[in-house]
């Protein structure tokens, strides 16, 4: 069993584990007037933690004057209070994973700096913090776990909860000792453009689950849980869990919510629990008309008539996008320790055909907790944390062997032509040169497999959708954040590819995206043979994609480094034997 | 309105990325989305910002969008009354 034996955590509504308590008890939103952001929407209500970059580079006794990403300073607090509270000192001779999920990364840094780089030498250590991966890595050094492996998954907003499933999964198979699992994500003037071409954020305070609803606020923070198996000092166990792909569209959920059905059905699965058993239920709830809607049909079709109280504490936070997956699983054990439902702040009207969501109840015994996460591109994950011991699974690994079946290499951007023969120019119009080679390989290698829709889809990139996310970066700062292109933004995610990919092969099973720099591929494959061995998965599709810009390579190049190839896909194709 | 619409067909292929087609090709009267030219919920928020782009029109909601951009004539009709610039 996996057992949870530190919490950590940093948000809008408090630095650490006991005042976020207080401000869930109290009805304490944190959203409010935007401070340490730099944007020209400044009218936008954020939920910022309440600390300036100096503050937490001193809180961590950090030096440099250097610019660190928030990304990076709001993880490693977490991480350490994670730490002390499971009463990890040392960790020599122990084997220690940190998984962090992020997606926006560095961008806080680069997007400050990013005219600045074109010109001055002195910058050139900073185009590293377009790699999702290097902020984890910061976060393991600046916590003290500079020798753990680090792997950073980044899967939008599901991210982080992803992040504690992949290190159960770790734990289950006894590839380590000690997992640090969690996100973190700081507010950027990136996304928050982003999400305002969507025009999916609220002007005032979000109100998830109310008739009302027209949005939702971005927030920033991070959390980290403690994970061992069979640890004495249990707060709680991770009892069930499952990601699933809706596979629908990039920024929109389906009417019924597949995805998340099928995530949380399978993680009720895994723990052996039924819908009944469930006494509280943290939904993802962004506030957002079409999330709320999807998320209660998918609520309904898994609960029916025994519906747990349900509520949504992005009102409390905002959206903390990829570390709400942890923020929120620290505060259900906050809960499940401390006997209460956190209430649904702001919610007066019932939508028809939604779930009515509960305002809080204290003194409330709290067995079985389901929290959800969801990201774009469909990817829908669920975990559910107990305060017993579950039953554990009896099964080992089935130890079933496998092969390649199928590998494609696309390295010319000459050969994208070739994808006309799988999509017509409707659908391949706002395809940038990434998306269509890692469509048009990973087609290939499906077809040469035999394999029609594959059991998972894992894809591994370093630096995800550069072209298109410098092409929106330089538009935000040329165009002064007007006029900004939706089309850039909802493809500038990490998992795009992967749940592009979903999409065309109608594939609702596991859909994971990692970036951890040259060691992304490893950690995908390693997933892959993972599901295979365990008999999770027949047929695995794992691509490595990865991008380089003129703009991006001479930052490298000036920086006395090779500059990356300009395009790299390559799809495999990996079957159970 | 003749060239308002031509001028318009033109936006509309460069901000959709319609490469692979012309002004020509779109019918003045035919719907956009759904069966006809088979545009999405994207698509809609990329007519919102060349509404704002060309013409200084800014819509509140998506919502606002649905009976303005039916067809390419009901895009121009809205566009002949409300434009700034």
């Amino acid at each position: 069993m996996i057992s949870i034996t530190g919490l950590g955590i940093i948000c809008a509504i408090g630095n650490d584990a006991p005042a976020v308590l207080d401000s869930l008890r109290n009805g304490r939103s944190g959203v409010g007037a935007m401070k340490y952001l730099q944007s020209k929407h400044s009218y936008l209500p954020v939920g910022e933690v309440k600390l300036s970059n100096d503050e937490m580079k001193q809180m961590l006794g950090v030096e440099t004057a250097a610019p660190v990403s928030r990304t990076s300073l709001m993880g490693a607090i977490a991480v350490r209070q994670a730490l002390q509270q499971a009463g990890i000192g040392s960790v020599e001779g122990k084997r220690v994973a940190l998984i962090s999920g992020t997606t926006v990364g560095g961008m806080d840094v680069t997007e400050r700096y990013f005219d600045q780089m074109k010109s001055d030498d002195s910058l050139l250590d900073l185009p590293q913090n377009n790699e999702c991966g290097k902020s984890s890595r910061e976060i393991a050094a600046m916590a003290g776990l500079g020798n753990a492996e680090v792997c950073t998954i980044s899967t939008a907003c599901s991210s982080a909860l992803n992040s504690i499933i992949l290190g159960s999964e770790m734990l289950k198979r006894d590839e380590v000792d000690i997992v640090v699992a969690g996100g973190s994500e700081a507010l950027s003037m990136f996304h928050l453009n982003g999400f305002n071409t969507l025009m999916i954020l609220d002007k005032e305070r979000c109100r998830p689950f109310d008739d009302t609803r027209a949005g939702l606020n971005l927030g920033e923070g991070a959390a980290f849980v403690v994970l061992q198996k069979d640890a004495a000092n249990s707060l709680a166990y991770v009892a069930g869990y499952g990601n699933r792909c809706d596979a629908f569209h990039q920024t929109a959920s389906s009417d019924n919510g597949e995805g998340a059905f099928l995530a949380m059905s399978d993680a009720l699965s895994m723990a052996g629990l039924k819908p009944e058993d469930i006494q509280y239920v943290n939904a993802h709830g962004t506030g957002t008309p079409n999330n709320d809607l999807s998320e209660s049909q998918a609520l309904k079709r898994v609960f029916g008539d025994s519906m747990p109280e349900v509520s949504s504490t992005k009102s409390f936070t905002g959206h903390t996008t990829s570390a709400s997956g942890s923020i929120e699983t620290v505060m259900c054990v906050l809960a499940m320790q401390n006997s209460f439902t956190p209430g649904n702040l702001g919610w007066k009207n019932q939508i028809d055909g939604g779930i009515t969501p509960t305002m809080g109840t204290e003194g409330k015994a709290l067995e079985n907790i389901v929290c959800n996460s969801f990201g774009f591109g469909g990817n829908d994950s669920s975990l559910v944390i107990s305060k017993s011991a579950p039953k554990d699974e009896a099964k080992a690994d089935a130890d079933c062997s496998f092969k390649v079946a199928a590998e494609v290499l696309i390295t010319d951007a000459e050969e994208l032509k070739g994808l006309k023969e799988f999509v017509s120019p409707m659908e391949s119009r706002r395809m940038g040169k990434l998306m269509k080679a890692a469509y048009l390989s990973s087609l290939r290698a499906l077809r040469d497999a035999g394999v029609e829709t594959p059991d998972a889809i894992i894809t591994a990139t370093s630096r995800g959708m550069l072209e298109i996310s410098e092409q929106f970066l330089e538009d935000i700062i040329s165009n002064g954040e007007e006029l900004l292109k939706p089309t850039l933004f909802m493809q500038s995610t990490h998992n795009t590819l992967s749940s592009a990919i979903a999409i065309r092969t109608k594939c609702h099973g596991y859909n994971i995206t990692y970036s951890q720099g040259d060691e992304s591929m490893d950690w995908a494959m390693r997933d892959a043979e993972r599901l295979i061995r365990t008999g999770k998965a027949k047929a695995v599709l794992v691509g490595c994609f990865d991008e380089s810009t003129p703009t991006f390579s001479s930052f490298v190049e000036r920086a006395g480094k090779e500059a990356p190839a300009p395009l790299y896909a390559k799809s495999v194709v990996l079957c159970r034997c | 309105m003749d060239e308002l619409i031509y001028a318009l067909k033109e936006q509309i292929i460069d901000a959709l990325n319609l490469e692979e087609m012309t002004p020509d090709e779109i019918e003045n009267d035919a719907p956009l989305f759904g069966n006809g030219l088979g545009l999405d919920s994207i698509d809609a928020l990329e007519l919102i910002v060349l509404l704002e782009k060309h013409y200084g029109i800014k819509l509140a909601s998506p919502a606002e969008g649905k009976s303005i951009f039916k067809s390419v004539s009901t895009i121009a009709e809205y566009v002949e009354k409300n434009r700034k610039k």
